[in-house]
């Protein structure tokens, strides 16, 4: 804007002194070679304006040019700036990932190593049980409560492969160790377990305590055995569609928990084949259908161990859903012990299918005895079986490992939990042949049934509160005696269980 | 008792015996998501017509060296598909999940396709970058991900030294100051090639990206030609991605059958032409024939030839205090 007014000026100037030239009037040679100087003049003035005016619009460009590769320079480093950011918050969530993992939940508390290699696990089982027991006159069981299992579990794995359990119970009247094992884990259908556990043989038995219908397990799981000491190779073949397990074990009485070490010499075989053919197919009502068998056999050196359970007694024998024993061997003359092979056979088989449960069993334990004080022995082949089923009646899928409820307790929300029926039917059989040379025909029972029938609430996947009724009836037994088996066979049996379980 | 367990037997062998559902794992290297895609549903198709299974198969992708040692510290993978020879050798080495020689069971040292590396410039490559002299030029900012976790950065770093060994009539100074001044100009390394890719494409970050061919392919046909353009430089290296079923991690998923015939499939025609359409130069002739006009002509140098084999170029340029350590400092 100055050069411009400087440039108008200029010009004014110069018409103005031309027009005073002409007044004064002076030669026109003289006149004409001044205008022509002032012409020069005037041309030099604009060129210089023009130069001027390049110059600084050159200075601007120059300027902008500058600025703005400042800005794609600033542009450049904002932008790396915020993917390193963005590469450091990936980083960290990589290493987040490799960082151990601590979990509490309805599984319990967990801990991982970031691959999982490495996990512990602490989960617990508490079960407060009430017994009543209905028959009001003569001799009849202890009402009252009963801490039936109160069993922290440790669990976990190392070196991803293998794996390990252990669990003692301090329910009951002493502490005991119930599962002790190390497991390898080489396929799923190539494992190796050693330790004490479950010995495969009883259906309901190795179902878990936290999952069986009702308090007690029927009257087929008295033959069959219960935890061992041994070595089981097992595995699930085609995502279990067969299952197998076969172990050598010390080898234990029906029922019997052992007592972590060998009773004698000898050692028992066991072993067990369960299928789920359906299971991977598309017919969903048929995917939970399970069948199998199980069996076991062993030498009995001459021992009392190897004869049934004394729970419920004070020698060996049978018990009802009230833990009360309805058998014993107690011959009037002599004792019995377990004495040469005993083995087992128990065809199996469950079915689930959304509400519905079903499960049947059915066992044989033929057992070689001797009474030492008559010197008879015999093969005594007792015989058991049971049906149980169960509706849900919330909608839950019933399954073999537990009811998950749809909509865990919580009044607030209106949530109730899961609530299931269950009723079972179950026999026990005592060979004729082992009376009266084994067992006392007047207090002890060649037969028990019992029915049995309850409401179970899930209020969560941890916690359940069970109700049932009971009823044992006898045959044989009922004489005179103020201890079991003859107490427990002078009435049918009729109890009324409770339960709450607290389980995670 | 022995109709029932016959039954039982029976029921289990039908079913055992009827189509079954298989799954595998193909642990792979950042910039093959794409191709492994399409490549795994043909498969699939391929499979399920000849024994009626059907396969299911999972990618994972990252840095080549990443990748191999999350398999040497766990992952189960059924393939590795790598970015490079050494990555597998280290899981056999370290691991013991297949053998050492595992190269010899596939046709052409188990690498069904080729690639190698090329500049990907912004449209009108403003910066003039035509060769590698241009991209160590001060003021010119170069995006490659990290040598140390990507196998692609380490065919890069290698590509650029051996263009430097050229130049230079292979004194080994005159190339390590060349491949320095060429990470002078990296603002970012990425941890792979995908990173690195999305670095330079998505957050606009730098002047030439060093990438793939493939992946230099892939960008421009994902973001537009008016955006990008290839460069191919006047030297580069044959990269060899290799393939190899990882045997222990396979049995034990009772996959082997299966994972073999998977990679056996990536050398058929279909398998060869998934790879040339996705940009990787086929080993079949007449597959890559159809591709050709794809891929500019270059001279390639090879690992073996120029650097002695992926363990001397290992030890020598990326194992900890090795070259890289030395020019690059973060």
């Amino acid at each position: 804007m100055k050069i411009n007014k400087l440039w108008l000026a200029t010009i004014l100037g110069a018409q103005l002194t031309f027009t005073s030239l002409a007044a004064d009037g002076t030669t026109d040679t003289n006149r004409d070679a001044d205008i022509e100087a002032l012409k020069q003049q005037l041309r030099e003035l604009g060129q210089k304006v023009q130069a001027l005016e390049s110059q600084r619009a050159a200075e601007q460009q120059a300027a902008t040019n500058i600025a703005n590769g400042q800005i794609q320079e600033l542009d450049q480093k904002v932008r790396i700036l915020a993917r390193e950011r963005e590469l450091d918050q990936e980083a960290a969530a990589a290493l987040a990932k490799t960082q151990p993992k601590l979990t509490v939940g309805p599984g319990g508390l967990t801990a991982s190593s970031a691959d999982s290699n490495f996990v512990f696990s602490l989960k617990a089982v508490l079960q407060v049980d009430d017994r009543t027991f209905l028959d009001g006159s003569g001799a009849k069981g202890n009402d009252g409560l009963l801490l039936r299992r109160a069993r922290p579990i440790f669990q976990g794995t190392l070196y991803r492969d293998f794996d390990f359990v252990f669990v003692p119970d301090f329910g009951g009247s002493s502490v005991q160790i119930f599962d002790a094992y190390a497991n390898y884990r080489y396929e799923p259908w190539a494992q190796l377990r050693v330790g004490k556990f479950k010995t495969p043989v009883g259906l309901e038995q190795l179902q878990s305590d936290v999952n069986t219908s009702f308090n007690e397990r029927s009257l087929v799981t008295d033959l069959v055995p219960n935890r061992d000491v041994g070595v089981q190779l097992w595995g699930d073949i085609n995502g279990g569609v067969l299952s197998y397990a076969v172990g050598i074990f010390n080898g234990v009485g029906d029922s019997r928990n052992t007592g972590n070490v060998n009773t004698d010499n000898n050692g028992e075989f066991a072993g067990r084949l369960f299928s789920l053919p359906f299971k991977n197919t598309d017919i969903a009502a048929l995917q939970n259908f399970g069948l199998g068998v199980a069996g076991s056999s062993g030498n009995v050196s001459t021992t009392a161990a190897g004869l049934p359970s004394t729970t419920g007694g004070t020698l060996p024998g049978y018990t009802t859903d009230g833990q009360q024993q309805f058998f014993a061997y107690n011959p009037a003359v002599g004792a019995v012990q377990a004495n040469g092979n005993h083995w087992r056979l128990s065809p199996q088989g469950y079915y689930y299918y959304g509400p519905l449960s079903l499960l049947g069993e059915y066992a044989i334990s033929d057992q070689g005895v001797l009474n030492t004080g008559t010197g008879a022995q015999a093969h005594l082949q007792n015989t058991a079986w049971e049906i149980s089923g169960g509706w849900i009646l919330t909608g839950e899928n019933a399954s073999f490992n537990g009811i998950t409820p749809l909509h865990p307790f919580d009044p607030r929300k209106g949530q109730w939990g899961a609530l299931q029926v269950v009723a079972r039917y179950a026999e026990l059989n005592i060979d004729d042949d082992a009376f009266p040379v084994f067992s006392n025909p007047a207090t002890s029972a060649s037969a028990a049934q019992a029915w049995s029938a309850g409401l179970n609430w899930y209020l969560n996947k941890n916690i359940r509160m069970n109700a049932s009724y009971s009823h044992t009836t006898f045959t044989g037994g009922g004489g005179a005696g103020a201890t079991a088996p003859a107490f427990t066979t002078r009435q049918p049996e009729s109890v009324f269980f409770t339960r709450l379980q607290l389980a995670f | 008792m022995k109709t029932f367990l016959k039954i039982l037997l029976a029921s289990s062998l039908a079913i055992s015996a009827s189509a079954k559902e298989i799954k595998l794992l193909n642990v792979s290297y950042d910039p093959t998501r794409e191709l492994y895609t399409e490549y795994n549903a043909a498969f699939a198709k391929y499979w399920q017509g000849k024994t009626g299974d059907t396969v299911t198969v999972s990618q994972s992708h990252g840095g080549s060296g990443k990748q191999a040692q999350a398999v040497v510290n766990g992952l189960e993978a059924d393939v590795v598909t790598l970015a490079l020879a050494y990555d597998i050798d280290a899981i056999a080495k370290q691991a013991k999940l297949l053998p050492a020689d595992w190269q010899k069971r596939l046709p052409n040292n188990s690498t069904p396709y080729t690639s190698t590396i090329v500049f990907l410039v912004r449209k009108g490559n403003p910066k003039g970058i035509k060769d590698w002299d241009d991209v160590v030029k001060k003021g010119v900012s170069v995006i490659t991900p990290n040598p140390k976790t990507s196998g692609g950065a380490r065919w890069t770093y290698l590509a650029a030294w051996a263009y430097a060994l050229e130049a230079n009539n292979h004194d080994e100074v005159k190339a390590k100051e060349f491949v320095a001044r060429l990470y002078k100009n990296v603002p970012v390394l990425d941890s792979g090639a995908r990173g690195s890719t999305v670095t330079f494409v998505q957050r606009e970050i730098g002047d030439v990206l060093l990438a793939w061919e493939n992946e230099a392919h892939l960008a421009l046909k994902e973001f537009g030609a008016d955006k990008f353009e290839i460069i191919t430089p006047s030297l580069s290296i044959l990269a060899e991605p290799p393939v190899a079923v990882v045997d222990k991690s396979a049995r034990r998923h009772g996959t082997t059958e299966v994972a073999k015939a998977y990679l056996d499939y990536l050398y058929s025609d279909e398998g060869q032409d998934i790879a040339g359409k996705n940009f990787y130069r086929p080993r079949s002739e007449a597959v890559a024939a159809r591709y050709a006009a794809n891929f500019n002509q270059l001279k390639l140098v090879t690992i073996d030839g120029e650097f002695g084999g992926w363990k001397k170029a290992q030890q020598t340029h990326f194992a900890d205090g090795g070259t890289f350590d030395h020019i690059y400092q973060p």
